[in-house]
């Protein structure tokens, strides 16, 4: 079983990575946050796939029994909100850059580069 | 003593700038000359100390840890250059006082101050004992004789010179640190001294060929040795009292200053000798084409000073005490003469505005004081009985006769000397004697301030040698005496009797006369010779100055070339490379979990795990953004699903939370942006990215295979289950981890999103009021189905009353101040869905952010009672009361996670309503 | 195993509140100021108190930890490796007392630069927030903890760079996120894989789990992608893209916190994790690092000082210097020495300060010449002596120049190449050195002494608060140039301290003070973690330390 999520985690950072090479600025947000879940899916493994019991300690009982291990879960819940922070940040820069530039292909030098580009011939000031 | 004799030069020169606007034009100059003659007085009046062969040394400890300490030492060698120093600069002072009189209050007074300052950083480099120390005012003197070469700013020819210089002196002052630190490593020590002490092992370490290459490419660049001459004529765009002080009597002197101490060294190297000797050589012979060639009064001046550096480096070169004697007597002549010429071609220029030696002649009559100080000079610097020079040339001549080395040197020395001889001439009797009437009038007449320098050194360019005594007594024999490292007997005369030297110095004389005779012709035949340019190394500086430029600008294009997609290719790129390099050096072989370690085969989780991964390739083919979306979304719920059949459903109920809002809040997005996205890569371009995803695939498969194969360590896993209840109260051991025992990464990430909910309220929507109002209008009209508009006050009731369970329950069941926030965020979005934006904060009735601070607020100071009462931050304190029968067991733990709860829903509120502004927009 | 490790890895230790202070002040103005959004001179107010208390605790916390204690903190009262702790040793405290004064430097400048507009737009927060991060960053002693103080970083960094909105801003700001997140992303993988390995997220617990251990194939990935993900925040070659591209964009009272403090995290952070928690030094868990590390800092330096070199606009050339005199430390860590890092932790201390003192003076720079671009800048020299004279200290301390602190630094750290025997990195660093004064003297020629070339076009007056901001830099790296000597030894105890105790016996040979062992403690909490314990068969811990 391990070796089929290992699998599926690592074949998710491969399709995030190709996500993320994309010249759209959207694609490139959708392969982090799918590179984010192939994270997650990984770390989850850290604790080895225990046991399909969640880290509850039940009524009566004073310390957790058999259980999935809850550090991972832990830093799991973390990184989830973490990415989820991050996504909808650089989701709200994809609208502002569209606002700007009406395009959300990022080819070659956008505005940031060009500012103070010693090949362009522009001026370094941005007034 | 010295400490304070350069503490007190420094403020001296610190006062200049106050006291020249003080004193203005007239007085200035003579004011401030006064600490620099003073400082000479006191040198001075240490002369039987130096006579009687004793050392003055001072040290204070500095950075001990690094054997760095402040050591000086006045010995013989370092009197004679004090006293040069701090003699040249009063009158160098003085001189531009009335040099400097058309230039504005500030520039002089900014003139004052660097040539003061350049004083002080001479005085403590020749003082100085420690090499490190030695270096400091090395490079001071380089930085100070950038600042003067281009005093006049505005001239791009001074600014090109002045880096020049800047970039030769200071690379070379590099090249002489690395061998002073090679030299520190070699002999645990910076002391010169010990230096000098410890040759032998110096010799023999196995870093000799480098420190000898650093020490000599210093001080070759410092001393205008060829190949690096070039930067000394161009050096003449610095004011003319500068050129005299900096670039003839002082500065281009401390290499040799240097050279001459590691004299003993470049003796127990390997042809150490023969590098140095036929370096100046060709120094000696570029210098004298060279002079031959110039054609404005300081370029002869400076070629000229060129040669004499040459003669100095190879007298070190030679052996012999007599080469050491020459080489003393040689830098005091030469510091007068040429100080003197320098002043006159300055006061020319400043009298006539004339720089060309050509357009000059007869203007004894003009400046008659001048003239005659020139010509004591020139006859000084031809060596011609009864001045200074004649009998440092003796000496100069003497030396060679004496050391182990064939004629080369002695032609060549012949030969230089003669065309100095002609040069002299050239710079006084054509000028001044010769030409009359081609200078109709001057500017204005001599001033007393014009005058003193040259006249007073001139003098003493007569004075010393008619009589020598007491200056060979006192200042030459001690100098030698150190260089030499024994007695070296000294006797000046300007009669030894009928000495071969006399004869060398006749034919000298001879051929030099000759030259000056045929002045005009051989400068102009050599002037016609352009194949000399073609060996000029200044065109080499340019091209390698061109070469970097055009590398810079080159490598400038390449790294850092604007296109996104280039630098995360390399960033993802360099990253397998970086592990693919590193598996290959820990040349290991993953390991293969064992059959127990796999688990056994589920058919329904293995299923959904590969429906996820249908997924995420489905998001890699979709060409539409919102199917892209749905894809990515997809995989999240599948995620979900892998964490709910795995134990942990926090995890899955926290993904399904963000997973519908992030399709919430992207739908927004999108609602604005163009969803269809064409494949905007070459196929080419497409198969390099799929490799570089493939081998990242490849890469975290086998890295994960070999981690599931190694053995668990459990125990602090171990400990949060044993501890979770018994210490913090809790039975749901991953919340109680989030808020207990790890409780502070919660803090951290909390911050996060509140950071990122400011960071998209500031970024997005209306900031001026006029355009918020256009947008609300807009945003105000919900465009919810009907039905969803009916039914959202009800579901937005029971989502809210749904989030406060989970925040209360999720101490010990699942839930926790995360899903609580983001299911009550839920709520709000549905109603803003339904109702419009306005609507929805009409209802939460507080500004989102100011949500996020109450909640970080809460967050934070839910730590303080535990650290005011246990010491440690987040240390949760509980209270068990018993209330009507109802025990209430909480404790400042749920004040955390009631933080975070108000964190999370303002921030995504924050992020709901911001694109909502900005999509309305 | 875990069990002796875990013994091995505890080193009793204070727990005091001082270790919290430098984030918890920050942290906490940054929620006042965010509910007094609408105060703008209150707003101020708050966070100039708070960074001006922040660097007093900074400096307490290190006036405690200098006799070589530790002041630990461990969250919640569960110890390492259990709980989170803060950890500051000599290293962490100094860092946050420059930290301190770069803070301040740049809260100076704001008073200036940061007018009504960007308050409203939370400039407060943001750099309150930046500044808890980073400061967290430094005390941290749990990898999990680090993970998280820069993830905020990279989210303050955002509102700082886009606070104005500007096109170029958003679009800086794009490329800042897309490969920071992805360095993020590379850190994560790398502690996931450490804690599969070792079960623990304590660096001290993860360091003595890993002693004496070969190199796994999880180990070393875990290793090589942590140093990629801080390189990429360190911004080293060939990860630095986002740096020059972003920076620029950002107001300057902004760039200068970035440039400061930033990128050097992220070198701090490969400090800590590759010579204590890998064992750099002694028997690296982990074959080929040094090679690697080596080859990265010379080519950072080489292809950036050139990079430098071909630009026009000032705050550009700045940037990619910060990036040329990251790689010197990168290069004194390559050595895995006792000299290379104490080489490299001087550097940092020196380069906080000139490389945010350089952006505040290409800020006053700018502000006198109405732009950043060199070839239309002119006339400062004359017209403005002081800016000049200010900028002059900090361009000649970057280039190495003594006795500022510029010079000490590249000093110790080609020293340390030369003892090591890695001559060809020691030349590499002079000629890079040569190469960067080159570049500060046409700034020079160009900027401060051509005359205007718009002839008639007079400067501006540059506002005090910019000057002063400028000079408090400057008067720092002439300061500790000057005080070379307790400073200089002070980096050596501090690297001393975060080595293995045999490797630091030898520093202490080669006649460095070692850090006099950390006092004991009373633990709290103790019956029922020993209760559980005892239970467990676990021995108890207290709060592990980084100390030797």
């Amino acid at each position: 079983m391990s070796v089929i999520y290992a699998f599926v985690a690592a074949s998710l950072f491969g399709c995030g990575v190709y996500m993320v090479l994309s010249r759209n600025v959207v694609r490139l947000l959708l392969g982090l946050s799918l590179v984010a879940t192939a994270v997650n899916l990984m770390i989850f493994q850290t604790g080895r796939i225990r046991s399909p019991q969640p880290p509850l300690i039940p009524r009566g009982a004073s310390r957790l029994g058999e259980s999935a291990d809850p550090l991972p879960q832990a830093l799991i819940l973390t990184a989830i909100v973490i990415g989820f922070a991050l996504t909808v940040m650089f989701a709200a820069l994809a609208l502002r850059s569209y606002r700007d530039r009406g395009t959300l292909v990022n080819a070659g030098a956008g505005p940031a580069e060009q500012l103070g580009d010693p090949f362009a011939g522009g001026t370094g000031d941005d007034g | 003593m010295i400490a304070w004799l350069l503490a007190l030069a420094l403020a001296g020169s610190g006062l200049a700038w106050p006291l020249s606007h003080l004193f203005g034009r007239r007085a200035s100059g003579w004011l401030l000359a006064l600490l620099p003659a003073g400082l000479f007085a006191i040198f001075l009046s240490l002369a039987p100390t130096i006579e009687a062969g004793h050392t003055i040394t001072q040290t204070l400890a500095w950075a001990p840890s690094l054997g760095v300490d402040l050591s000086f030492r006045l010995d013989g060698f370092a009197f004679l250059f004090a006293l040069l120093i701090t003699g040249i600069g009063a009158l160098v002072v003085i001189y531009s006082g009335a040099y400097m009189s058309r230039e504005s209050d500030r520039d002089r007074a900014r003139f004052f101050t660097l040539i003061l300052l350049f004083m002080t950083a001479m005085l403590g480099a020749v003082l100085s004992d420690n090499l490190l120390v030695i270096f400091l005012f090395w490079e001071a003197t380089s930085i100070l004789s950038f600042l003067l070469i281009g005093f006049d700013a505005d001239s791009p020819s001074a600014r090109r010179a002045a880096l020049m210089s800047l970039r030769l002196t200071a690379g070379g002052g590099l090249a002489l640190l690395a061998a002073i630190i090679l030299i520190g490593a070699t002999i645990g020590s910076y002391s010169l001294s010990d230096a000098i002490a410890h040759t032998g092992e110096l010799a023999r370490s196995r870093w000799i060929v480098p420190i000898m290459v650093g020490l000599l490419f210093g001080v070759f660049t410092k001393s205008a040795q060829f190949p690096f001459h070039f930067w000394l004529p161009n050096a003449m765009q610095a004011p003319t009292p500068a050129s005299a002080y900096l670039h003839s009597a002082t500065m281009v002197k401390l290499g040799i200053y240097l050279l001459a101490r590691f004299e003993p060294l470049i003796g127990a190297v390997p042809h150490g000798r023969d590098v140095v000797v036929t370096v100046a050589i060709l120094t000696m012979l570029v210098g004298a084409v060279q002079v031959l060639r110039a054609e404005h009064f300081k370029s002869v001046l400076a070629y000229s000073t060129v040669a004499s550096l040459g003669i100095l480096a190879m007298l070190i070169g030679l052996d012999g005490p007599a080469a050491t004697a020459a080489m003393v007597g040689y830098i005091l002549a030469h510091a007068l003469y040429k100080a003197t010429l320098f002043f006159c071609a300055g006061s020319v220029l400043h009298t006539t505005g004339l720089s060309k030696l050509r357009a000059m002649g007869g203007l004894a009559r003009f400046l008659p004081v001048t003239a005659a100080a020139a010509a004591f000079a020139s006859l000084s610097m031809a060596g011609l009985p009864p001045f200074i020079g004649f009998i440092s040339k003796e000496f100069l001549f003497l030396a060679q006769i004496q050391s182990s080395w064939d004629a080369i040197p002695l032609a060549a020395a012949v030969l230089v000397n003669a065309v100095i001889v002609g040069a002299a001439g050239v710079v006084t009797l054509r000028p001044f004697f010769m030409g009359r009437g081609r200078v109709k009038e001057v500017e204005h007449g001599e001033t007393p301030g014009l005058l003193l320098a040259p006249v007073v050194l001139a003098f003493l360019g007569l004075l010393v040698s008619i009589e020598p005594g007491w200056i060979s007594r006192a200042v030459l024999r001690p100098a030698a005496a150190v260089v030499y490292g024994a007695p070296v007997e000294i006797e000046l005369s300007l009669w030894h009797g009928l000495t071969p030297m006399l004869a060398l110095s006749a034919v000298v004389i001879g051929i030099g006369a000759v030259i000056f005779v045929f002045w005009r012709p051989i400068h102009l035949r050599l002037r016609a010779r352009k194949s000399i340019d073609r060996y000029d190394v200044e065109d080499g500086y340019e091209r390698l100055i061109r070469f970097i430029e055009k590398l810079a600008a080159g490598t400038a294009r390449r790294i850092q070339h604007g296109h996104l997609r280039g630098y995360i290719q390399m960033v993802l790129g360099s990253a397998v490379v970086f592990v693919f390099w590193g598996l290959i050096a820990a040349g290991r072989a993953p390991r293969l979990p064992s059959i127990d370690q796999m688990g056994a085969l589920r058919i329904g989780p293995a299923a959904v795990a590969l429906i996820g991964l249908a997924g995420g390739v489905a998001a890699t083919r979709a060409r539409s953004l919102l199917s892209t979306m749905i894809a990515v979304g997809l995989v999240g719920l599948v995620t979900a699903l892998i964490f709910m059949m795995n134990g942990a459903p926090d995890l899955a109920l926290t993904q399904f939370a963000v997973e519908s809002l992030i399709v919430v809040l992207l739908a927004i997005v999108l609602l604005v942006l163009p969803v269809a996205a064409p494949s905007t890569r070459t196929v080419r371009q497409r198969t390099t990215d799929a490799t570089i995803s493939i081998a990242f695939a490849a890469l975290m498969f086998i890295i994960l295979l070999d981690m599931g194969a190694s053995p668990q360590h459990t125990e602090v896993s171990a400990f949060y289950g044993a501890q979770s209840y018994l210490a913090a109260f809790g039975r749901n051991v991953v919340n109680v981890i989030l808020v207990d025992f790890r409780g502070f990464d919660t803090l951290g990430e909390t911050t996060v999103i509140a950071l990122s909910a400011i960071f998209a309220w500031s970024l997005l929507g209306p900031r001026t009021a006029h355009e918020s109002a256009a947008t609300t209008a807009a945003a105000a009209r919900g465009h919810g189905a009907f039905i969803l508009r009916i039914t959202s006050p009800i579901f937005f009731r029971l989502l809210a009353v749904l989030s406060v369970a989970t925040l209360l329950r999720g101490h010990n069941e699942i839930g926790g101040g995360f899903v609580g926030g983001l299911v009550a965020a839920l709520a709000f979005a549905l109603l803003a869905l339904a109702r419009g934006v306005a609507r929805a904060r009409a209802t939460l009735r507080i500004h989102p952010l100011s949500l996020v601070g109450i909640g970080l607020l809460l967050a934070v100071s839910s730590g303080m009672p535990g650290l005011l009462l246990h010491g440690d931050f987040l240390h949760h304190v509980w209270l068990d009361v018993n209330l009507l029968g109802i025990r209430i067991h909480q404790g400042t733990a749920l004040i955390f996670d009631l933080g975070v709860y108000t964190v999370v829903l303002g921030g995504v509120l924050a992020f709901l309503f911001g694109l909502r502004r900005e999509a309305a927009r | 195993m875990m069990a002796e490790t875990l013994v091995g890895a505890t080193a009793a230790v204070a727990s005091s509140g001082l270790a919290l202070w430098p984030v918890a002040i920050p942290l906490g103005a940054a929620a006042i100021t965010l509910l007094l959004r609408r105060r703008p001179a209150l707003q101020r107010g708050v966070m100039e108190a708070a960074v001006l208390l922040m660097l007093t605790a900074s400096v307490w916390l290190l006036a405690h930890v200098a006799p070589g204690r530790v002041a630990a903190m461990a969250f919640g009262g569960w110890g390492a490796p259990f709980g989170v702790t803060f950890v500051a040793d000599r290293l962490g405290a100094a860092l946050t007392v420059v930290t301190g004064l770069v803070a301040l430097a740049v809260t100076i400048y704001a008073r200036a630069e940061i007018r009504a507009r960007r308050r409203r737009a939370d400039f407060d927060p943001i750099f309150l927030a930046m500044l808890a991060s980073v400061n967290g960053a430094f005390l941290t002693g749990d990898i999990f903890n680090l993970y998280v103080w820069f993830e905020l970083m990279l989210v303050a960094a955002m509102g700082l760079v886009t606070i104005d909105r500007r096109p170029a801003q958003i679009d800086g700001a794009i490329r800042y996120a897309a490969m920071g997140m992805l360095g993020a992303t590379f850190i994560l993988i790398g502690i996931g894989l450490l804690y599969g390995a070792t079960g623990t997220l304590d660096m001290a617990s993860i360091s003595a789990a890993l002693a004496g251990r070969g190199p796994s194939v999880t180990l070393t990935a875990a290793a090589y992608l942590l140093f990629a993900g801080f390189a990429l925040k360190a911004g080293l070659f060939p990860f630095f893209f986002w740096l020059p591209a972003s920076y620029h964009t950002a107001p300057i009272a902004a760039s200068a916190a970035l440039a400061g403090l930033l990128t050097k995290v992220g070198l701090y952070a490969c400090l800590r994790v590759f010579v204590v928690v890998f064992h750099g030094i002694g028997q690296p868990t982990v074959p080929g690092l040094s090679v690697l590390f080596a080859i990265v800092a010379a080519a950072t330096m080489v292809l950036c000082v050139l990079a430098a070199i071909a630009q026009i606009d000032l705050r550009r050339l700045l940037a990619f210097h910060i990036i040329c005199q990251v790689a010197y430390m990168m290069l004194g860590l390559a050595l895995l020495s006792l000299l290379g890092i104490a080489a490299a932790i001087f550097y940092m201390w020196h380069s906080m300060l000139v490389q945010a003192g350089l952006f505040l003076g290409a800020g006053a720079v700018g502000r006198a010449t109405g732009g950043y671009d060199l070839r239309r800048a002119g006339g400062l020299m004359r017209e403005r002596p002081l800016t000049a004279a200010l900028f002059a200290t900090l361009a000649l301390s970057l280039s190495g120049i003594p006795p500022l602190s510029g010079f000490w630094a590249k000093f110790l750290v080609i020293d340390a190449a030369f003892r090591g025997g890695a001559m060809w990195l020691g030349i590499t660093a002079l000629i890079v050195g040569l190469l960067t004064l080159y570049s500060m003297s046409k700034i020079w020629t160009d900027a401060f002494w051509r005359s205007p070339p718009r002839p008639g076009k007079l400067t501006r007056q540059v506002p005090p608060a910019m000057a002063g901001a400028v000079a408090l830099l400057a008067a720092c790296t002439l300061g500790i140039g000057l005080a070379i000597g307790p400073v200089s030894s002070f980096a050596r105890a501090a690297a001393v301290q975060m080595l293995p105790p045999a490797t630091a016996a030898q520093g202490a040979e080669q006649g460095t003070q070692q850090g006099t062992q950390p006092a004991a403690v009373e633990r709290r909490r103790q019956p029922a973690a020993m209760q559980a314990a005892a239970v467990d068969g676990i021995p108890q811990s207290a709060t592990a330390g980084r100390a030797p």
